[in-house]
């Protein structure tokens, strides 16, 4: 079952192609990560899905349903530029939010009380949003969105502004939320935030996909073949082994750089017999190289 | 639905909360409480207590002083509190000078000189004075008429005609108008009635351009602060734009309502108390025009609110908001402009002209209801279908413009792209 399905989705702004033959697949049940840089077309896509704009052709489809409007009170979208009633009450707005998003007021006696908890504001129930601090804003709005425990949460760049602390209750709400079944769409150009919580992520870039997938399998797809090792013993032999495309010294730490085909298996046999191997990794490229690798190729093909 | 409801009851109560909001409640009778009581105290200056003044009378016929002493004498006696001094000239001579500088000194308050053949011929009444505010003027004109009044008593004399025969014979005869308009029992109109009638016609129609176009103002502030704190794509993401515009509207116009019958109660308690202890005449209220303002207020007010909900949404300030407004407000204060024409002649071509024009039937229709000869029952189901076929275009358009609008930011679109916009599924 697919929470959110794209097909050949595009949107011009004028002469600019904002988002050009995208498909996405989100399953159901996931947490998924859309990537890129800046003007990527991020935004534009999770707007599409929200019906906020509509596509110039495609289909998108929110729980098998066509029209975004049938299940708008099944989703909790977090916009990328945050904003609430400034002069309202912080429990009065999350009421608020929860009545027009389709609760009833039974449920929102007990989710607002609940949910302040969550996100640590209780002390601030009955203060104006006004008076609420950035983060506090931030975590605020988040609430918000969730306050009618929706199936499905999109969030645009939901860690911008929220300190390393609040970032991690975030996360921590955000793994809860998939362990009960719920689908997580986020945008973000920070990689290592994905690279932590995505099962799935679609990296777009001048609104054309350019990689899209399980994590774990792309990156497994996008193997360095570099080695990262800490010897003890004579060194000088590694760089003469067939395998070895070439090494570089750090202090004590050496990067050793493979050939296509070479096993890194085969490579800690050959260390073995000859040095003290103190430590071993094969270094899986990071999200953030593929990212540069990719990004940076795509503008370089462009120019 | 639910959505709508709620969202209105959340505009109700944050509006109505506003300090600005109770200070835009209290203004409006506060201003009209100061206009009367201003003008109320003009009044008093003009017939209440004041010094005596002084006035030099030269005759140059000579032949009137004990008809003008009389005269003025009979005034002073019936007017203890307001005298006017009446001064006998030094000299024989017309137009002393030394006279009229004690008029600029202020020694004296007025200085009138009547020419020889005032009583047969053509003479004039020749008056100086120091200056024209309101006092002075009326200085004067009691004056002239005391002095008129002997000039006539002096041509009496001379055709041996007694007075009291002349006041026999230019006696009026008394006039008793009577209404017998829309309700079956005549009534008989005092004085002052007739004109107290027309003022509550224009107090329906003012009444209604308040609640129109003073209240759905608010709706662009709304828009325009929403947009500013970004809550709007939080809204849109629960909401569709119509709902939140629907939304919107129906808060606004509760409050409207509110307003409006606040403002109403206060107006006709003080009409009835004051028209009773103070003016000594009926005021009557047309009550069967009420169900009429309140259908025609509702469609007028979704009208206008619409529209405005349309401008707010391509706006980023309400400075912008302001340009757009202009050929708006004109239209809105059209109505205003020509009420006395229309009060005259409510069953004329102006008026039913207006009538149909749907962005200020509500206006013109609620002054016609009001006044005599009220319009036809045809006329007002006309105006009414009319309007409620011309509202939902209206607001069908302004959802269009209010569903793109609202998000953008920055730069105004222009109309072309707006035009654009209507024309998108």
């Amino acid at each position: 079952m697919n929470a959110i399905l794209l097909e050949d989705v595009c949107k011009s702004f004028g002469d600019v192609h904002a988002v050009n033959n995208l498909n996405v697949n989100v399953p159901a049940g996931s947490i998924y990560g859309f990537l890129g840089p800046n003007g990527a077309g991020k935004t534009t896509t999770i707007r599409m899905i929200m019906n906020i704009i509509r596509p110039d052709s495609g289909r998108i489809c929110i729980f098998g349903d066509h029209s975004t409007e049938q299940v708008k009170t099944r989703i909790g979208y977090m916009p990328e530029e945050r904003g609430l009633y400034r002069k309202m009450k912080v429990a009065k707005v999350l009421s608020f939010f929860g009545a027009i998003k389709g609760c009833n007021a039974r449920d929102l006696a007990r989710q607002v009380p609940q949910w302040l908890e969550r996100v640590e504001l209780v002390d601030w129930a009955d203060k104006k949003v006004e008076e609420l601090s950035r983060g506090m804003h931030q975590k605020l709005q988040f609430a918000v969105t969730v306050i009618n425990e929706p199936d499905l949460v999109i969030l645009d760049e939901p860690f911008s502004g929220l300190d390393p602390i609040n970032q991690d209750l975030l996360k921590d709400i955000i793994l809860q939320m998939r362990e009960a079944g719920k689908t997580i769409v986020f945008s973000t150009h920070v990689m290592h935030e994905a690279e932590r919580l995505c099962d799935f992520i679609l990296l777009i870039n001048k609104g054309k996909p350019i990689l899209d997938g399980r994590l774990d399998e792309i990156r497994s797809g996008y193997r360095s073949h570099t080695i990262a090792v800490e010897l003890e013993g004579d060194t000088s032999f590694i760089k003469t082994l067939p395998m070895v495309r070439q090494t570089e010294s750090q202090g004590r730490r050496m990067e050793i750089s493979l050939s296509a085909a070479a096993d890194p298996q085969d490579l800690l046999k050959e260390l073995v017999g000859r040095v003290k191997v103190k430590a071993f990794e094969v270094k899986t490229p990071s999200l953030h190289e593929i990212f540069v690798r990719l990004v940076g190729k795509g503008n370089a093909e462009d120019s | 639905m639910q959505k709508i409801l709620k969202i209105a009851q959340r505009e109700y109560i944050e509006v109505v909360r506003t300090k600005t909001f109770l200070l835009s409640i209290l203004m409006t009778p506060a201003i009209i409480a100061i206009v009367i009581f201003i003008n109320s105290l003009t009044q008093r200056s003009i017939t209440g207590p004041r010094p005596p003044r002084t006035v030099l009378v030269a005759d140059m016929s000579k032949e009137l002083t004990g008809e003008i002493k009389a005269s003025f004498d009979q005034y002073n006696t019936s007017n203890p509190q307001r005298q006017i001094l009446l001064q006998e000239p030094a000299t024989d001579e017309g137009f002393d000078e030394s006279a009229k500088k004690k008029v600029r000194d202020g020694q004296l308050d007025a200085y009138i000189v009547l020419d020889k053949d005032t009583v047969e011929g053509t003479g004039k009444i020749h008056s100086f004075t120091r200056g024209t505010n309101i006092a002075e003027l009326d200085l004067l004109s009691t004056a002239e008429n005391l002095l008129n009044s002997a000039i006539v008593n002096r041509r009496c004399k001379v055709r041996d005609i007694s007075p009291e025969l002349l006041s026999e014979l230019r006696r009026r005869v008394p006039v008793e108008r009577m209404d017998i308009g829309s309700a079956s029992q005549q009534k008989r109109l005092k004085e002052g009635e007739q004109i107290a009638k027309t003022m509550v016609s224009f107090f329906f129609m003012f009444l209604m351009f308040m609640g129109i176009f003073g209240m759905g103002q608010h709706i662009l502030t709304s828009v325009i602060e929403e947009k500013n704190s970004r809550v709007m794509e939080v809204l849109l993401s629960a909401v569709s734009p119509f709902e939140l515009m629907a939304g919107k509207i129906l808060g606004l116009a509760g409050i409207s309502l509110t307003v409006i019958t606040l403002w109403a109660a206060a107006a006709i308690g003080t009409a009835y108390y004051g028209a009773s202890h103070w003016w000594d005449v009926n005021i009557e209220l047309p009550a069967e025009i009420i169900p009429y303002f309140v259908i025609y207020f509702v469609l007028g007010f979704l009208m206008f609110s619409s529209i405005l909900a349309g401008i707010g949404s391509v706006c980023n300030t309400l400075k912008e908001a302001q340009s757009l407004m202009m050929p708006i407000t004109f239209m809105f204060i059209l109505p205003m402009v020509a009420w006395f024409n229309l009060a005259q002649h409510p069953d004329g071509l102006l008026a039913r002209v207006l009538s149909f024009l749907p962005p200020l039937t509500p206006m013109v229709m609620t002054l016609r209801l009001a006044s005599t000869p009220p319009p036809s029952f045809l006329e007002v189901f006309a105006s009414i279908i009319l309007l409620a076929a011309f509202v939902p275009a209206v607001m069908w358009l302004a959802a269009k413009v209010f569903r793109t609008g609202v998000l953008m930011y920055g730069k105004r679109p222009g109309l072309w792209e707006v035009i654009h916009w209507l024309r998108q599924r």
